[in-house]
């Protein structure tokens, strides 16, 4: 068979678990999940040959499968950043995203050999999680505009959001790196006025910029019934910050919305499908009161410890996702992220700092008590 | 007046000694005392803590302290009455830090020789209360002399303000902040975040017992205190050469790191620490399958050594994580810590230590030690560059006596 009648194969299994998901809510059995991991890493190993080294030095190849999703080795997500990992010829790439990051000078790349994974992918998420009301909400959107920044993954997602499940008046308010906060006080103002269901999709930056410029305007609003927010990317990179808890007080203030109706969506350009937040779900681990998020049924992630081992459920670790979405590139990615997997999902503790130079150093919680 | 202003330099530096003497032993009870919370506080093994004290009181000799004094000074007896040409600041405050063990301790005995009133933010383990408590046996005066506090942010405001001078271990924010918050008319001094690197030459490499020496002596080097601190070692250079196969080496020197972590038990980390390690060791993997480079660590990833990683990555500033670099020249290495803006506090080096003081010149290092040595720097050693006691003086000068 053909790298592309195999491709083609595994493409209409995976699009099918999608769809009896999003339409009937069935889920995968651990076996069906095994069966179906394994055989988009059998084909993985022997299209992508970058990722089929690094896994030769596990001592996996196609002729020594692991038998459980869990044995799968996940590539670091910085890998991204070095090499092109792709199942299919890279120059093919009907999709690429590219993150923000700079390490290297050089951003993570990660070439889609089509969009038919992808897009089901994130539909069937963003409507599960975001739209259980069926709502038909006009999209506000602080997040890159895929006319400038057509390898933004979150650009493109919620351009097909906005495309599928918008009022078709969708606006975008980031202009290269420029807030266009005029523009979008009119537009939800005028939301505001002709009662539209609004959803707000935003960098958790943006909306820190956003919420400032509110605040020192004295401007608050009573948003239309059904409106939400959409809130993702945390501050990684930033200067500035604030807890989640103080950003979402004082956005439930500035919009006159509930807790509830913001939820954090959890993604990044290495991966085709998305964690959300599970409503109304929050457990403490690790001295802090964190939401617990849920994944559709093809994005399984495990929590290693430093000898990649599974942590046991509400200890902390380094996220591996293993996603069946991304058949085209790596399905097991392991990331910078820290998290800890409870009965009902993962919560997400953070990012590695990344190791700080530490001399003779004193902190800063030592400093404001000097 | 101060408080030791009448009694002479070498009665202070000689009571310093005494103390310092009777914490030399392992079983002194108050050193007992603090040991275990040392190791608590900070998550070194009670090895790598013990080495640590041995190391700070070990070096805190009456003989070395009147050295170091008569080398920056001239004599130690000119601070002394009846006719004084070098005079006490008055207070100085010395803020610790939190990563090095007793940092403040030398400081803090060479401001009392210059007979200042001395302030001391301590620690929660409380070592340099109890070691000032065991001054204070040796000589009444350092009762009133020194006073060591353990405060926190219930209490923050007028501690710092009589001080003339304070010493700030920290990381530039934290130096930056006090400078500018804190300070007010003092002068401030600031040991900012600093870091070690190593080079081994080709000579070094060629006989096998010298390059097993300096292995071992550079993996004590990265091993000791996780990394943490500013004489760590972070990056090894080697110097490439037709007969050295660098993969060999580079095990030959994780072998040494499996070797230190017998004598200094890994200590506590975080989970992002472990997690970063994790990462590192997997991308190394990653290239390694792509040919480039390649990871070495033990099965409990208690370390990580990478050869040849990118040079446009700086070191990776983890525990026990050292980056094992080929250089054709000491201008390579020069040019990789310029590149990385690495603020270099020791080179450690085989060979010759004052061959390599050019290149310690071009990059800002304040040392050249042997590799093995780099964590042990004699009391006279320049701590950031900076004089030892020279800083905690000023001058008399008297026209028509000999100056």
């Amino acid at each position: 068979m053909s790298r592309e009648r195999e491709a083609e194969h595994l493409d209409t299994r995976i699009l099918a678990t999608i769809e009896r998901w999003h339409r009937h809510g069935d889920s995968l059995s651990d076996a069906e999940f095994d069966d179906l991991a394994i055989a988009i890493f059998d084909y993985q190993l022997r299209y992508a040959p970058a990722y089929a080294a690094y896994c030769a030095g596990y001592g996996i190849s196609p002729s020594a499968l692991p038998t459980t999703w869990r044995a799968i080795p996940p590539l670091p997500a910085r890998a991204f950043k070095e090499a092109a990992i792709a199942a299919f010829p890279s120059e093919c790439a009907e999709l690429l995203f590219e993150s923000s990051g700079t390490t290297l000078g050089a951003p993570s790349r990660h070439f889609l050999e089509n969009r038919r994974l992808y897009d089901a992918s994130l539909l069937a998420g963003f409507e599960r999680a975001m739209l259980g009301d069926g709502a038909r909400l006009r999209y506000l959107l602080l997040v890159p505009n895929p006319a400038q920044r057509p390898h933004s993954s979150l650009g493109y997602m919620m351009g097909r959001v906005a495309a599928q499940f918008g009022d078709g008046e969708t606006g975008w308010y980031l202009n290269e790196d420029r807030f266009l906060l005029d523009a979008f006080t009119a537009d939800i103002d005028d939301a505001c006025e002709r009662a539209q269901p609004v959803c707000i999709a935003t960098t958790a930056f943006s909306l820190l910029h956003l919420l400032e410029a509110f605040e020192e305007r004295g401007k608050t609003l009573a948003l239309p019934a059904g409106s939400r927010m959409m809130e993702t990317g945390g501050f990684k990179g930033r200067e500035r910050s604030v807890a989640r808890e103080e950003l979402y007080a004082r956005a439930m203030h500035a919009f006159g919305i509930s807790a509830e109706s913001i939820l954090a969506e959890y993604g990044m350009s290495e991966l085709c499908s998305q964690y959300y937040d599970l409503p109304g779900s929050e457990r403490r681990v690790a001295d802090a009161i964190h939401r617990v998020k849920i994944a559709p049924p093809w994005l399984r992630t495990r929590v290693l410890d430093e000898r990649e081992r599974d942590c046991a459920p509400g200890t902390i670790g380094a996220l591996a996702h293993i996603d069946l979405a991304n058949r085209s590139s790596c399905l097991a990615v392991l990331t910078e992220d820290l998290g800890a997997s409870l009965d009902e999902g993962i919560v997400l503790l953070g990012r590695e700092s990344g190791a700080a130079l530490r001399g003779c150093s004193l902190d800063a919680e030592d400093l404001r008590r000097a | 007046m101060t408080a030791l202003s009448s009694l002479s330099t070498r009665a202070i530096a000689t009571a310093i000694g005494d103390a310092a003497t009777r914490w030399c032993d392992a079983d002194f009870p108050p050193r007992v005392r603090v040991t275990e919370d040392i190791a608590e506080r900070t998550g070194y093994s009670v090895p790598a803590v013990e080495f640590a004290l041995d190391a700070l009181f070990g070096e805190l000799r009456t003989a070395a302290l009147l050295e170091t004094i008569g080398r920056e000074l001239g004599d130690p007896a000119a601070l002394d009455a009846p006719t004084p040409r070098i005079l006490p600041l008055g207070r100085i405050a010395i803020l610790s830090s939190r990563t090095t063990i007793g940092v403040a301790i030398p400081a803090m005995c060479f401001a009392l020789c210059a007979k200042n009133d001395v302030l001391v933010k301590d620690r929660e383990d409380r070592l340099v209360a109890a070691f000032a408590e065991t001054l204070g046996e040796e000589l009444e005066a350092f009762d009133r002399a020194l006073h060591v506090e353990n405060w926190d942010a219930r209490h923050k405001g007028t501690r710092l303000q009589d001080a003339r001078l304070i010493v700030v271990y920290g990381n530039d924010e934290t130096i930056a902040n006090v400078t500018s918050e804190h300070a007010g008319s003092a002068r401030t001094i600031g040991f900012g975040s600093r870091t070690s690197i190593g080079f081994l030459g080709a000579a070094a490499q060629s006989e096998p017992a010298a390059r097993a020496v300096a292995l071992a002596g550079a993996a004590r080097d990265a091993s000791l205190y996780e990394g943490d601190g500013c004489m760590s070692l972070h990056a090894l250079f080697f110097e490439r050469s037709s007969a050295g196969d660098p993969n060999a080496l580079a095990a030959e020197f994780a072998a040494a790191m499996e070797r230190a972590a017998i004598e200094f038990p890994v200590g506590t980390r975080s989970t992002s620490q472990r997690a970063a390690m994790l990462q590192e060791r997997n991308l190394a993997a990653f290239r390694a399958a792509a040919g480039n480079g390649a990871a070495f660590c033990d099965e409990h990833l208690s370390f990580l050594v990478l050869l040849a990683p990118p040079t446009q990555e700086p070191p990776k500033f983890l525990p026990r994580t050292v980056v094992l670099l080929p250089v054709g020249s000491l201008e390579e290495i020069a040019a990789y810590v310029e590149r990385h803006a690495l603020p270099v506090e020791c080179l450690g080096v085989t060979g010759t230590p004052r061959s390599y003081a050019e290149l310690a010149s071009r990059i800002g290092a304040a040392r050249i030690a042997p590799l093995g040595e780099m964590q042990r720097p004699p009391l006279g050693a320049h701590h950031g560059g900076r004089p030892r006691i020279a800083e905690y003086v000023r001058f008399l000068d008297v026209d028509g006596e000999h100056l």
